[in-house]
């Protein structure tokens, strides 16, 4: 793949394959930037490992700013981008692409909303064509706005209404975390809101925020830089740039007590409980710090978490969280996040007696950090972890347009192994006194139906 | 050793616009859109194939470049391999694997995998057990070091048995709470009723009654090498990887006695009838069919393959279009072959709302029969071959999808060639053959039907089609 490691990496580290040397291997992926008259930033990375692209266009508008009375509307609108342009009318995009041999597929978070494609590299023309060609404009129809509320609908019903847990742990965990409107709101959408969302609000939204200057293109492939930059400028230069609205403000005041709630699960049949810490900002010092506190706590078998509530307690059936999880990696937000606990724990067991586990590991790592051992093991697991997210083209690209589009800097995507590799014991136990603190969090106790009661209390009464 | 050669097969030169859509209601291509390019040709990893003399199948794929290594280990013998008195022991198996050994207690073995970058997952399925882990490539030979520990020397400790009896307990319960897993349950029990395959889970009363001497005399019959392939991928010369594996599984001895019992080929006699299971408070019924398909190294696969994606396989497919993009009756429904050793399955999914329950299963009765009575248009043909090809070609980029596609060909018996050569029997794919399998396996009258939801919904709903409804658990 990248033009020094193909040559020399396996040579190295085959000859020491079973000397197991102390140092972990360095990959950086190879970035060229060009930004168009227009404003679009365009981002390649060749790998030439398979015949295939990964394509990713990013836009900067998530759901923290979709209008009052139309919550759930980002997710809505980009359903839309689906539904067909004035030229490639609703279906023509999912058949060009799949009949290239590829897939495509949308996202929305919190900050951006992103559209992907991926399929060999005979598919790519046509593929950026489509994407310039919905940049600009749509179909604009009522009748498939129709349809598509139908079917988020029922996205919701999938993931939230017909599921025991109902996702709470990221849908209403920032709700009762945050205050303000952008931060706290029922992202996936109230059906009052949905209901209401009309063509006037699919033009508007469309018009405000998708602009070339409000986006970042990346693909990653078999392509040379030349070559996509060529296509870009083909396909997407007629677009003109718009002004967007500056990013509003949407910083919280700071947390004074513990947040506490319970709800009540018509489906579940275990109990659960979210805790959520709020975070630093992405461009604090204290990120990087947050990121790797987030893995140790809760990243798999090996985890402080996992082995103190699961294993020595018996306290919990199983934990999984992260900052900002679970959305993305923990460098990929652009405003107040949390780092997340999500905890199933046995009926048996007490809610008071799950926190008081958790509490413990956090004081523990808070008066003592990580020792050496801990630090290597953490951050070679995150360096894996993190090559893993650039492992392959269409999420290699989907990373790059989140970092430029947040940070305006695709070469972080290589710093971060470097970045996690600096954190130290210190940082760490500043940061768990700073941060992992009862004053700064959030927990949401939810309870199946038939064991209300006995449960309750212990969440009412607070924590022990 | 055996060097294979990559598979290529060539298709370059081909300048094809998307083909013009000939189905009714489909929209005319935009004038300005550019046609594809000249499909390069997608070769096959090159597949190192090895077997030490204990009996333990070696196969590797040398990638350089991104420095991980994906290593996936395949035992034969899974869930229909089971006591059956003890339904799902292989999940408990696969729990404890990794909780002990003679040298190293859970936590130890946990750390050492994370200290290579890694985190053992594993899984039983009807016909092995698998377990799988990628880690940073410099430190591959001390993964291979506590691997060949777990596959070994795992003691299953009482107090690890314990905790894992009690977990899996509440996990179960927590699980019966999902309209998924309900649904998966009772379709393999209708679909394959007394035969193995009948069980995807552990129940109550097996975990209760499963002891720790159980899974250890389930563990000495099956985990052994002549039973046992293992496979690396990613940033490793074979050579020295073979070495690595020699000196860490060498060792490792074959037992006297004989392995878990093989599988026999299920009678393919499903009923076709609606099978209810009730779940109060639901706001979606979740349909699973099930129909008998071909197994994976049936000569029609390809074929059926093939048509499946023109049913319900792609976004693009009868199915989607109907039901979400034209009705908007469901979010994500969808239909793909599932294999095991000795049967495949056709299964169609999708959760639609209460209200249109019996509308949804009328649509989707009708996309099956129009398969099997009527031919795919040219275009949605070449789309499916298309689709279906370049899928694999973006799947095998992922290390870890290699390893466990290559583990799962062994399992059934297919040479690792496989993996390059499915696409080019894909695309050699006839339409005559695509319209036969359409025939052949999607006649609605087939179907195992599974719905999961409010009963007098499902109940009301689904009475004129006539059919028998039975509620079961």
């Amino acid at each position: 793949m990248k033009k020094l490691n193909a040559l020399l990496l396996p040579l190295v580290f085959s000859s020491l394959l079973v000397a197991a040397p102390a140092t972990p291997p360095e990959w950086k992926v190879p970035l060229a930037v060009k930004t168009l008259d227009n404003g679009l930033t365009v981002v390649v990375s060749r790998d030439d490992s398979a015949p295939t692209f990964g394509l990713c266009i990013a836009y900067g508008i998530g759901f923290r700013l979709e209008p009052k009375g139309r919550t759930g509307f980002a997710h809505l609108f980009e359903h839309m981008m689906f539904e067909g342009t004035p030229e490639a009318r609703k279906g023509i995009f999912d058949r060009v692409v799949e009949g290239g041999g590829g897939f495509t597929n949308g996202d929305t978070r919190f900050d951006f909303t992103e559209y992907i494609e991926s399929a060999p590299v005979s598919a790519l023309n046509p593929a950026l064509w489509l994407e310039a060609d919905r940049l600009k404009g749509l179909d604009f129809s009522v009748a498939n706005l129709n349809n598509q509320r139908n079917v988020v609908e029922e996205e919701v019903r999938d993931n939230v209404l017909n599921q025991p847990y109902g996702s709470f742990y990221w849908l209403d965990l920032p709700q009762k975390a945050f205050n303000r409107y952008p931060n706290a709101h029922n992202f996936y959408g109230d059906f009052k809101d949905l209901d209401a969302a009309n063509i006037g609000d699919v033009r508007k939204f469309f018009e405000t925020y998708h602009a070339p200057n409000n986006a970042v293109l990346a693909v990653v492939g078999d392509v040379t830089p030349e070559e996509v930059f060529q296509k870009a400028q083909q396909y997407f230069d007629s677009i003109p740039r718009r002004a967007v609205p500056a990013k509003p403000d949407v910083e919280e005041a700071p947390q004074k007590a513990e947040r506490c709630s319970v709800e009540e699960d018509k489906l579940a049949r275990v109990p659960a409980l979210a805790v959520g810490y709020r975070m630093p900002p992405r461009t604090s010092p204290d990120a990087i710090v947050g990121a790797v506190v987030g893995e140790m706590l809760q990243n798999g078998q090996a985890s402080l978490l996992y082995q103190a509530l699961v294993k020595r307690k018996k306290v919990a059936l199983e934990v999984d969280g992260g900052v900002n999880w679970p959305l993305g990696t923990p460098f990929e937000y652009g405003g107040p996040t949390l780092m997340t606990s999500f905890i199933v724990y046995p009926p048996k067991v007490s809610e008071r007696d799950v926190l008081t586990a958790y509490d413990g590991v956090i004081q523990n790592l808070a008066a003592h950090g990580a020792s050496q051992a801990e630090l290597q093991r953490i951050r070679a697991k995150m360096r894996s972890d993190w090559y893993a997210e650039l492992e392959i083209p269409v999420e290699r690209a989907s990373v790059i347009s989140h970092f430029t589009l947040l940070d305006g800097d695709p070469g972080r995507v290589n710093k971060i192994p470097d970045e996690i590799a600096q954190v130290t014991s210190d940082q760490i136990m500043t940061f768990c006194r700073k941060y992992l603190v009862d004053t700064n969090r959030t927990i949401i106790s939810r309870v199946p139906e038939t064991l209300m009661g006995k449960t309750v209390n212990d969440a009412k009464g607070g924590r022990p | 050793m055996k060097l294979i050669r990559a598979t290529v097969f060539v298709l370059a030169g081909l300048m094809i616009l998307p083909a013009a859509w000939t189905q009714e209601k489909t929209q005319p291509l935009p004038k300005n859109l550019p046609a594809y390019g000249p499909l390069v040709p997608f070769r096959g990893p090159q597949v190192v194939q090895k077997r030490l003399a204990n009996g333990l199948t070696l196969w590797m794929v040398s990638r350089a470049g991104f420095p991980k290594v994906s290593f996936a280990v395949a035992v034969r013998g899974g869930m229909a391999s089971d006591p059956k008195d003890r339904p799902g022991l292989s999940k408990l198996l696969m729990d404890t694997i990794d909780q002990g050994t003679q040298s190293k207690n859970a936590r130890q073995i946990a750390e050492a995998f994370q200290a290579d970058g890694g985190d053992l997952t594993g899984d039983a399925h009807a016909d092995f057990t698998e377990s799988m882990i990628s880690v940073l490539a410099s430190w591959a030979s001390s993964t291979l070091e506590t691997l060949s520990d777990v596959l070994e020397n795992a003691t299953f400790p009482n107090s690890e048995v314990a905790l894992a009896k009690r977990n899996e307990a509440d996990s179960l319960r927590a699980s019966e709470a999902e309209p998924s897993f309900l649904a998966n349950r009772a379709l393999a029990r209708e679909m394959f009723d007394n035969h193995p395959y009948s069980v995807t889970s552990l129940t109550q009363a097996s975990l209760a009654a499963t002891t720790p001497d159980q899974l250890r005399r389930a563990y000495a019959m099956r985990f052994r090498p002549d039973r046992t392939i293992l496979v690396a991928v990613g940033d490793f010369d074979p050579g020295p990887m073979a070495n690595a594996v020699q000196k860490a599984l060498g060792g490792w001895t074959t037992p006297a006695g004989s392995p878990a019992a093989s599988v026999p080929q299920p009678v393919q006699n499903n009923p076709h009838g609606v099978f209810l299971v009730p779940r109060k408070g639901s706001v979606q019924t979740a349909f699973r069919l099930g129909a008998f398909g071909p197994l994976e190294s049936s000569a029609d696969f390809e074929a059926a393959e093939v048509a499946d994606a023109i049913y319900g396989g792609m976004f693009g497919s009868r199915l989607v279009n109907d039901i979400r993009e034209d009705k908007g009756y469901t979010y994500s429904p969808g239909a793909d072959i599932q294999e095991r050793s000795e049967a495949g399955v056709l299964e169609t999914r999708a959760s639609v709302r209460n209200a249109v329950t019996g509308a949804s299963l009328n649509e989707i009765l009708y996309q099956m029969n129009r398969m099997a009575t009527t031919s795919p248009t040219p275009e949605e043909l070449t789309r499916a071959k298309r689709y279906l090809t370049g899928i694999r070609a973006i799947e095998y980029q992922l290390q870890e999808a290699v390893a466990e596609r290559l583990a799962s060909l062994w399992v059934v018996g297919l040479p690792p060639q496989e993996l390059g050569e499915e696409s080019s029997k894909i695309q050699t794919v006839t339409f005559a053959e695509v319209d036969q399998a359409g025939r052949k396996y999607f006649p609605a009258s087939r179907q195992t039907i599974v719905a999961v939801g409010e009963q007098s919904v499902i109940q009301q709903q689904l009475k004129p089609f006539g059919l028998p409804v039975h509620p079961v658990e």
